[in-house]
């Protein structure tokens, strides 16, 4: 199996993906009741207004043609104008897709910090307190509603303790810094403005604590689990009968080889934890590409919609393509195999 | 306690050696047992009319006669969360039912056919499964419409992929052993086979999956109807009641925290029971 | 692997005290040569002849200048209208002519001067346009620059409330330079969607989106302003936009729902102010299809509502009860005319007139409102008190409206305001039958001799005799039962106490003439 291959064959994927989401959201978006011309014309237009609306539109198109001209502009990079913000779909991705990387890579780094050990001490002492612990807390982070949790700590930490903000991505006393990265956490420190950067950690701090937790569950599983399997290889039974010791194989040998089967679970991880960062930043206000979508399915705003839905389907396909390579180089065994 | 023969499944010592042996297991099944003793007795637990309202009562505190408190139109909140359970723990088990049902069929049937047929399949799940999941069934529900039905369905549609996968890694290894195979050569309709010889076979993964994945499908309902595209009023549903309760927050303390803990403890509760089942039936795990 | 499970606990530790650390609130107040305005969500368009959304006007209009505006008398807001850009004008006699002469002294942003060039540029891109905001000029022929500071506008037929539809955000006067951004024949929409270009007092200098909107003074207006920096800051929870004015960091909090309200009326340091406005809810009853198209089962439903138990329990009594279409405070409305008050049994008697009863009717509404849920579960249990079962249906408000503009309901429920100050904004979008659905008549109310009496109201001048127009037709819709008058809501607001200067205006629901306030 060469990387070409794979290659290859995630790129074909690619394709079929971007005609099945077109034309899937395409259909999804026509069942939406709703009139976009009525809807951009507002609430006291009269007919003929509405009328020449849908014409500008091109709503008085077949749907066939309709379709195509979608794809046709989609193949220029062009996603249609947001009905809701009056704006290209496109622009307005680039605006809020930078605000949800940022906070998916924080909350990713919360639960890997605490997921890892958790997951390690729970298969080194399987079946003891420690264990019981660790898989309570997983459970617990799995099946906590992260717009609860996010309510609960708005509440805990902003209503009553009042030492983190609310909502939104930096305080009303600094100023934002150029965009470059549009990461508020990079941008701050690239603008050498520390104020900007601690308000832009302290508005950060409970979403990415939200996100992470619910998914810390999922890393500390993953690595139990890889850690138990590999905890009953040969070569670890090998090595304690030669006389390792119990750290020296627990961190020597052990641990490394069950982390490379969480390469693959960190990517789809990052994957996950984008398009699951729709709640959390519904609750918290984050001006992300989740609340842009939520706020465009209830605007019924369906360019934005698909753009969405097309960008991160791609986004997806192209993160496993990633994982798949990266899984290929440190494990030479699977790359020999095939 | 209750005993049975020595030995049977009820029999008292046993079930203290399964409690002792996977304590997190049995605090799930307990969880999952409260829960559906509400989803049944819901009249009788529920001290009030769950639709009742009251608008002098607005908001009103935890108190002896509401535990709860009361929502912003006065009903009991307490009442509410009991009757929720109804909506939470059936949606999650209907999705389940639906996706596992549609998704192993298609898949048990894709692995056995092979060829191009299974390809094809396969390509289009991988299509299927590029899509968000939640943005996937947010779009599909808002599409249909508001209600918990169509939620439902929109979930549902989103899971088949998941079994369809899981099922079909069955069916390829099970199609390779003999009586498999004798039964192909036998000239067995490919329908017959999968009934009698690979869904059986592939049970015990897929129990194990439904089991976590109706934890998943009652979080994921609870969330659509955080963002209004769920249960309808005055049906009570958790996670539109933290919805409404969300704007009482800061006041109201009680409103969204108690629905969510009913989210919470009934999702955890099969997540437990599921792990559990994972470790009881996957032999690689099992315990030395 | 105890070393690694300890080192997990500090460095946890060590998360929550910085988090500790950072506490952010320095309850400082803002500055005092700064007004920070907390808003609940972006507006969605800047454009003044695209955007219908009193969320936009409070940038907008202080932006932008327009012909008339409504009179200040004595720190009061009134409806009437007087001169901004326009020093004076005149009618022709048959109502179909109007002139203006523009006055001195007013500057866009850049500099130049506004001029009738200028006027006749903004209303021939409003009218090209042909977006909501456009609909309010229906009899708009021609328009023309007489001279540099004469403009002219011919109507195609009299239309009574013209000079007060152009006090509308609508009409705003916009610099024609504004046309080097267009885009694909834009009519630069793409541009003056995020931009200001008027000569109004205060522009938008920096907008980011779902945070902030800065606006700064125009150096060329002729007054200087009190404030050098206005900043309207997004902040989407309503209970944290009533914490950051209790602590200081808003000087005004908009749009919180009653209860944050009354908890702020307590607080320290915050005023609210409580006025009367033309805001009203409503209920749409469809007159055309289901079980409400009977008249009796209309008036039946208008009996058994409990109109008390909704003020004072969903809108702790800030509001009062509606007495036919048009509220309190707006010329026209009668204070005789007939209202309902909760009656059950009438209600009962009504309905076995009619021989209805058991039918399941459905309730229409959407989240962006509220109180539109509450007055549902209330209209729920009143209705069921007699007989009918109500059905919720909450829709994302994109489809409520186009379900309400199909008439696909029984009763939904709305929120109407005024554009213009002229009965004519509730009669005749209410009960025009050419108007059915979303645009205005949304019970699909039809009676040829109400829309006979409400079309010659918009047509003639003389003010007596459209009032006797309006009352006529107000006592046959309230007769025959189109809508069920809920209530006309106080509008709230509340701010820092240091805030001065600020002027409620009922036809400028969340506009702040910040030109002419201050903080002390």
């Amino acid at each position: 199996m060469s990387f070409l291959y794979v290659i290859r064959r995630r790129l074909i994927l690619l394709l079929l993906v971007v005609i099945g989401v077109t034309i899937i959201t395409f259909a999804i978006s026509h069942m939406i009741p709703g009139d976009p011309a009525r809807l951009m014309a507002g609430d006291r237009a009269t007919p003929e207004i509405v009328q020449s609306m849908r014409t500008r539109l091109g709503l008085d198109q077949p749907l066939h043609l309709q379709y195509l001209n979608y794809v046709g502009s989609l193949l220029q990079g062009d996603l249609g104008t947001s009905i809701r913000t009056g704006r290209p779909v496109a622009d307005d991705l680039v605006r809020f897709f930078p605000a949800t990387i940022e906070l998916a890579a924080v909350a990713l780094f919360f639960s890997v910090l605490a997921g890892v050990p958790l997951g390690v001490a729970s298969a080194v002492y399987r079946n003891r307190w420690i264990d019981q612990v660790s898989r309570t807390i997983s459970v617990t982070g799995i099946s906590t509603p992260a717009f609860w949790l996010g309510l609960l700590l708005i509440m805990l930490f902003y209503g009553r303790l009042d030492w983190l903000p609310s909502s939104g991505r930096l305080g009303g006393d600094v100023t934002a810094p150029p965009f470059v990265t549009g990461m508020l956490l990079i941008d701050t420190l690239l603008a050498g403005d520390l104020a900007a950067f601690r308000s832009a950690l302290s508005h950060i701090l409970l979403p990415a604590f939200t996100l992470g937790f619910v998914h810390l569950g999922v890393v500390t599983r993953q690595i139990r689990s890889s850690m138990l399997e590999v905890l009953q290889e040969d070569y670890v039974r090998t090595a304690k009968a030669g006389g390792l010791s119990r750290r020296q194989i627990i961190f020597g040998h052990a641990l490394r080889n069950a982390l490379i089967p969480s390469v693959t679970m960190l990517g789809l991880a990052f994957g996950d934890l984008l398009y699951g960062a729709v709640l959390t930043e519904t609750v918290f206000a984050w001006p992300g590409m989740g609340n842009y979508v939520v706020q465009s399915i209830h605007a019924l705003d369906f360019p934005a919609i698909m753009g969405f839905t097309v960008v991160a389907s791609i986004a997806y396909v192209l993160i496993n393509l990633l994982v798949d390579l990266t899984y290929m180089l440190l494990d030479p065994q699977i790359r020999s195999v095939g | 306690m209750i005993s049975v023969r020595k030995g049977g499944l009820l029999d008292g010592g046993y079930l203290w050696y399964q409690v002792r042996r996977s304590p997190l297991m049995a605090v799930g099944t307990l969880l999952i047992l409260t829960v559906l003793i509400c989803t049944a007795f819901a009249p009788w637990i529920a001290p009030h009319d769950p639709n009742a309202i009251n608008l002098v009562n607005r908001l009103a505190p935890p108190s002896f006669e509401h535990p709860f408190g009361t929502d912003e139109v006065g009903r009991d909140l307490f009442s509410r969360v009991i009757y929720g359970s109804r909506a939470s723990v059936g949606i999650g088990l209907a999705i389940v039912a639906i996706s596992m049902t549609i998704g192993s069929a298609i898949g048990a049937f894709s692995g056995l056919a092979g060829g191009r047929t299974d390809t094809v399949i396969m390509r289009v799940m991988d299509v299927l499964l590029s899509f968000p999941p939640l943005v996937m069934a947010m779009a599909l529900a808002a599409a249909l419409g508001p209600s918990l039905f169509n939620a439902m369905l929109a979930i549902a549609v989103v899971r088949i992929p998941f079994y369809v996968r899981l099922a079909r890694g069955q069916a390829l290894g099970l199609r390779e052993r003999p009586y498999v195979r004798a039964a192909v050569t036998f000239g067995a309709r490919p329908l017959g086979i999968v009934q009698r010889h690979i869904l059986p076979n592939a049970l015990a993964p897929i129990i194990v999956q439904s089991t976590l994945d109706i934890g998943l499908a009652i979080l994921t309902a609870s969330a659509l109807s955080f963002i209004g595209l769920g249960a309808q009023q005055p049906t009570a549903e958790w996670g539109a009641m933290v919805s409404t309760g969300r704007q009482f927050l800061l006041d109201q303390w009680w409103y969204p925290t108690f629905p969510g803990l009913a989210i919470l403890l009934t999702a955890g509760g099969f997540n437990l029971l599921g792990d559990g089942l994972r470790d009881l039936l996957d032999p690689k795990t099992r315990a030395r | 692997m105890k070393t690694r499970v300890q080192k997990l606990s500090a460095s946890a530790g060590l998360a929550v005290l910085a988090a500790g650390m950072l506490s952010y609130s320095a309850l400082a107040a803002t500055p005092q040569d700064v007004l920070v305005i907390g808003k609940a969500e972006d507006p969605r368009t800047l454009d003044p002849a695209v955007t219908m959304s009193n969320n936009a006007w409070s940038v907008t209009y202080p932006a932008y200048q327009r012909l008339v505006t409504y009179k200040v008398e004595n720190g009061q807001g009134s409806t009437e209208v007087q001169g901004e850009l326009a020093d004076s004008w005149e009618v022709s006699e048959d109502n179909l002519t109007w002139t203006f002469e523009l006055g001195e002294g007013h500057h866009f942003a850049d500099g130049s001067p506004v001029d009738a060039d200028a006027v006749v540029f903004s209303f021939e891109r409003l009218l090209e346009m042909e977006q909501g905001p456009s609909s309010a000029y229906p009899s708009i022929e021609m328009i023309e620059a007489v001279d540099e500071d004469t403009v002219r506008f011919t109507l195609s037929e009299p239309f009574a409330p013209f000079l007060y539809t152009l006090a509308n955000n609508g009409a705003a006067i916009i610099n024609p330079t504004v046309m080097d951004h267009e885009k694909d024949g834009d009519y630069a929409q793409a541009y003056l969607s995020e931009h200001t270009m008027g000569s109004g007092a205060f522009q938008v200098e920096s907008w980011e989106k779902g945070q902030l909107i800065v606006m700064t003074p125009n150096p060329h207006f002729a007054e200087e302003p009190a404030f050098k920096k206005v900043e309207i800051r997004i902040v989407k929870e309503a209970s944290a936009r009533r914490l950051q004015l209790e602590n200081g960091d808003l000087d005004i909090a908009e749009h919180l729902p009653v209860d944050q309200i009354s908890a702020l009326q307590e607080a320290e340091g915050v005023e609210v102010g409580e006025w009367p406005s033309f805001s009203v809810t409503y209920l749409y009853l469809n007159n055309e299809r289901g079980p409400l198209a009977n008249e009796a089962v209309r008036e039946a439903v208008s009996y058994a509502l409990d109109y008390n138990g909704i003020i004072d329990g969903i809108l702790l009594g800030n509001a009062t009860q509606m007495r036919g279409p048009i509220p309190q405070g707006m010329w026209g409305h009668d204070e005789e005319l007939m209202q309902y008050s909760y009656d059950p049994e009438q209600a009962k008697e009504r309905l076995e007139e009619a021989d209805v009863g058991g039918e399941t009717i459905s309730y229409l509404y959407a989240s962006n409102d509220p109180n539109w849920e509450p007055i549902g579960l209330t209209v729920q249990a009143n209705l069921a008190q007699i007989g009918l079962n109500v059905e919720m249906q909450q829709y994302a408000y994109a489809t409520m409206r186009d379900r309400l503009d199909r008439g696909e309901f029984d009763i939904a429920v709305g929120n109407w305001t005024p554009d213009f100050s002229d009965p004519y904004m509730f009669m005749n979008y209410w009960f025009d039958s050419s108007r059915h659905g979303l645009s205005g008549n949304r019970s699909f109310y039809t009676n040829e001799k109400v829309d006979d009496l409400i079309r010659d109201a918009a047509r003639i001048s003389d003010q007596e005799e459209r009032e006797a127009n309006y009352r006529e037709a107000q006592k046959i819709v309230v007769e025959e039962d189109a809508y069920v008058y809920l209530f006309q809501r106080n509008y709230m607001l509340p701010m820092r106490d240091n805030v001065e200067g600020y002027v409620y205006n009922p036809m400028l629901l969340d506009i702040y003439n910040i030109a002419t306030m201050s903080k002390n």
